[in-house]
């Protein structure tokens, strides 16, 4: 009995290093090195070159523009969501799966469909080209085409981080705000909102860096139009495409910096609020029940 | 704050939530509805808190028909049955809340709500927590940060769902007495959900019991308790023993004992139903023969099994006595004891 007990913990730590191990070689395969490697290519013709690429007009115009798409899609994309985990996660009605299903469409859909679906009907001889053409209205191969797309693309990922946090949160803090004489609104700004900030930052974390990634649908309806309408991965394609090996990652570690600043930011919000990060978010049931 | 339900009918689809509730309660009074799970309280109290709109018939609240109007404008404090604190407030603030969102020209000042919810946290006894957060109270203090919360608007009315559902039984004692104190020293009206028949009896001035979104019975406790007027009632308040009643030629039979009721009303399936303590156990002579199954002492109850002659032994009747009793007398398991019955009631049999 006790030569088992022994030998038990042995055979088990021996296992337990094993699984770390793999765990670590598959997270350094592929997360840390091909960061790494993004930076060690982009600086691969030195300091000068890298500032070249990331200083030149044309990479500018195109992080102003990919910050500009973000800057509309993502908020927009808040407000959406809000309304429609709220509305799917309070409220029972009709055809609420199949709105649940809808907003998973975007998910469903490969990208490339998405930026066609946008010429269909927006393009010269699409559904509304007539219309758009007589009121000199661009909108495909311009900037609000590749808004419109970011936009659908990234709709669901607000709302489906905030589905689930709402329905955990249920309408009993709501309608308590209510009974003590507060308006819809107070209620929503001081009771919903803050209890579902941390779903919410995820989801906009999550939809920041999709609309800032975005490349399948923002392809078909960009255009291409260095300058005008290139987002940051459209350029970096195209600086790859011409063999620009050090320029395409030297907007590509652009790219993924901003990535990690968003990360940081992140983690510095939840650092500063220790008392009210993930923990209050992941276990409701100790805060919302009694000890029963 | 007086409160009138007349009709009032409550549909979720094609489900009868409530049916044709009709209900009074004076200003000052404390009542509680209860009835097992499924039974319409719950619906009863949110269509008087507002929370629900009734599909047919209309709420008085003060003499005036409130069937319409919003929660926030019913001075009503409504305690939910999980507290729904407000989680990323400290327990001061969620006392504060309902002072702080007053329209401006109501609103006191900021000295003002400190004092007064100060006051508040002393009243539940919490004035130490105002800095805590409600993840790092206990449940009955959370229960009692939801009261100070609820009162801190002045509402005239109190409406608590299944207020002490979820606290174990020492605290449960402990809040309902502290309960009813503040009720009467603050004289608000209160009505309360429960599933516990002891709380409702022990609390409330009156109760109503509901069974499948209806109106069983209402009354005071001990009036409801002493004369239940169905045998849904009778068995919902209490431990009970169930008697066939029999026909013997033209006498009424309840087991062996010929019984004392108008002929007529004994037509039909009819069933009597005994409280555990209602049946006398000796060991004089004449009676109902029963042998005893088993003793069981529950603190100062000891509470016998015993099968009587003449029914299965499957479905033995039980019977209670004091202590003191039990130790004078001295039952053992298995000794042959007689039984007479003291008091009971006939009611038709169920047709479900």
């Amino acid at each position: 009995m006790t030569g088992r007990e022994a030998a038990r913990p042995k055979h088990g730590s021996a296992g337990r290093r094993l699984l770390i191990a793999a765990a670590l070689l598959f997270l350094g395969v592929f997360l840390v090195m091909p960061l790494l490697v993004v930076f060690s290519a982009a600086l691969s013709k030195g300091v000068a070159a890298y500032a070249a690429a990331i200083t030149d007009p044309l990479a500018l115009s195109a992080v102003r523009l990919t910050l500009t798409v973000v800057a509309i899609a993502v908020p927009l994309n808040v407000v959406f969501g809000v309304a429609a985990a709220w509305t799917i996660a309070k409220f029972e009605f009709r055809g609420k799966s199949a709105l649940l299903t809808l907003i998973d469409l975007p998910f469903a859909v490969s990208p490339v469909i998405a930026g066609l679906i946008f010429i269909l009907l927006f393009g010269s001889s699409g559904w509304f080209g007539a219309f758009l053409q007589a009121h000199a209205i661009r909108i495909v191969f311009a900037v609000p085409g590749i808004v419109l797309a970011t936009i659908f693309v990234t709709f669901p990922f607000v709302a489906r981080e905030l589905v689930p946090v709402m329905q955990a949160q249920g309408k009993d803090a709501e309608e308590t705000a209510l009974s003590l004489g507060a308006s819809g609104w107070q209620t929503f700004w001081r009771i919903t909102l803050p209890d579902i900030r941390w779903g919410l930052l995820y989801g906009v974390l999550l939809c920041n860096a999709r609309a800032m990634g975005e490349f399948g649908a923002v392809s078909v309806v960009s255009g291409h139009i260095r300058g005008l309408t290139n987002t940051m991965p459209l350029h970096v394609e195209i600086l790859y495409n011409e063999y620009n090996i050090a320029a395409a990652f030297a907007v590509a570690s652009l790219l993924a910096l901003l990535a990690l600043a968003t990360l940081a930011a992140k983690s510095m919000l939840e650092w500063r609020e220790p008392q009210l990060g993930r923990h209050a978010l992941r276990a409701p049931d100790r805060t919302r029940r009694g000890q029963a | 704050m007086s409160i009138v339900l007349r009709g009032v009918s409550k549909r979720y689809g094609a489900y009868a939530a409530v049916e044709n509730i009709d209900l009074t309660v004076p200003t000052g009074a404390m009542l509680a509805l209860v009835g097992p799970s499924g039974c319409g309280k719950t619906t009863v109290l949110r269509i008087i808190a507002g929370l629900e709109t009734p599909d047919r018939g209309e709420v008085l609240l003060d003499g005036r028909d409130a069937t319409r109007w919003p929660i926030r404008d019913r001075k009503v404090g409504f305690v939910f049955q999980h507290y729904a604190l407000f989680r990323h407030m400290t327990v001061f603030e969620n006392v504060a809340f309902g002072l702080k969102v007053k329209p401006r020209r109501e609103r006191p000042t900021a000295a003002a709500i400190a004092r007064k919810v100060d006051a508040l946290l002393e009243l539940v006894q919490l004035g130490w927590a105002g800095a805590r957060f409600p993840a790092q109270l206990s449940g009955g203090q959370r229960q009692r940060v939801a009261l100070a919360r609820a009162l801190a608007v002045d509402p005239e009315l109190l409406l608590l769902d299944e207020p002490f559902g979820a606290l174990d039984a020492q605290v449960r004692h402990e809040l309902r007495r502290w309960l009813r104190r503040l009720h009467e020293e603050l004289n608000f009206t209160s009505v309360f959900v429960t599933h516990d028949q002891q709380e409702a009896i022990e609390l409330a001035d009156s109760i109503v019991v509901l069974n499948r979104g209806r109106i069983e019975q209402s009354g005071a406790p001990g009036e409801v308790y002493e004369t239940p007027t169905s045998d849904f009632v009778y068995r919902f308040l209490g431990q009970v023993n169930e008697l066939a009643v029999t026909l013997r030629g033209e006498r009424v039979c309840l087991g062996p004992f010929e019984i004392d009721v108008p002929l007529a009303d004994a037509q039909g399936q009819q069933v009597a139903l005994i409280r555990p303590h209602e049946i006398d156990v000796s060991r004089e002579a004449g009676g109902w023969p029963a042998k005893v199954l088993a003793v069981r002492v529950i603190g100062p109850i000891v509470r016998l099994e015993l099968a009587a002659e003449g029914r299965a032994p499957t479905d033995p009747l039980e019977a209670e006595l004091s202590l003191e009793r039990h130790a004078t007398l001295g039952f053992v398991v298995g000794e042959t004891v007689n039984l007479r019955l003291r008091r009971w009631q006939i009611y038709p049999l169920p047709t479900t």
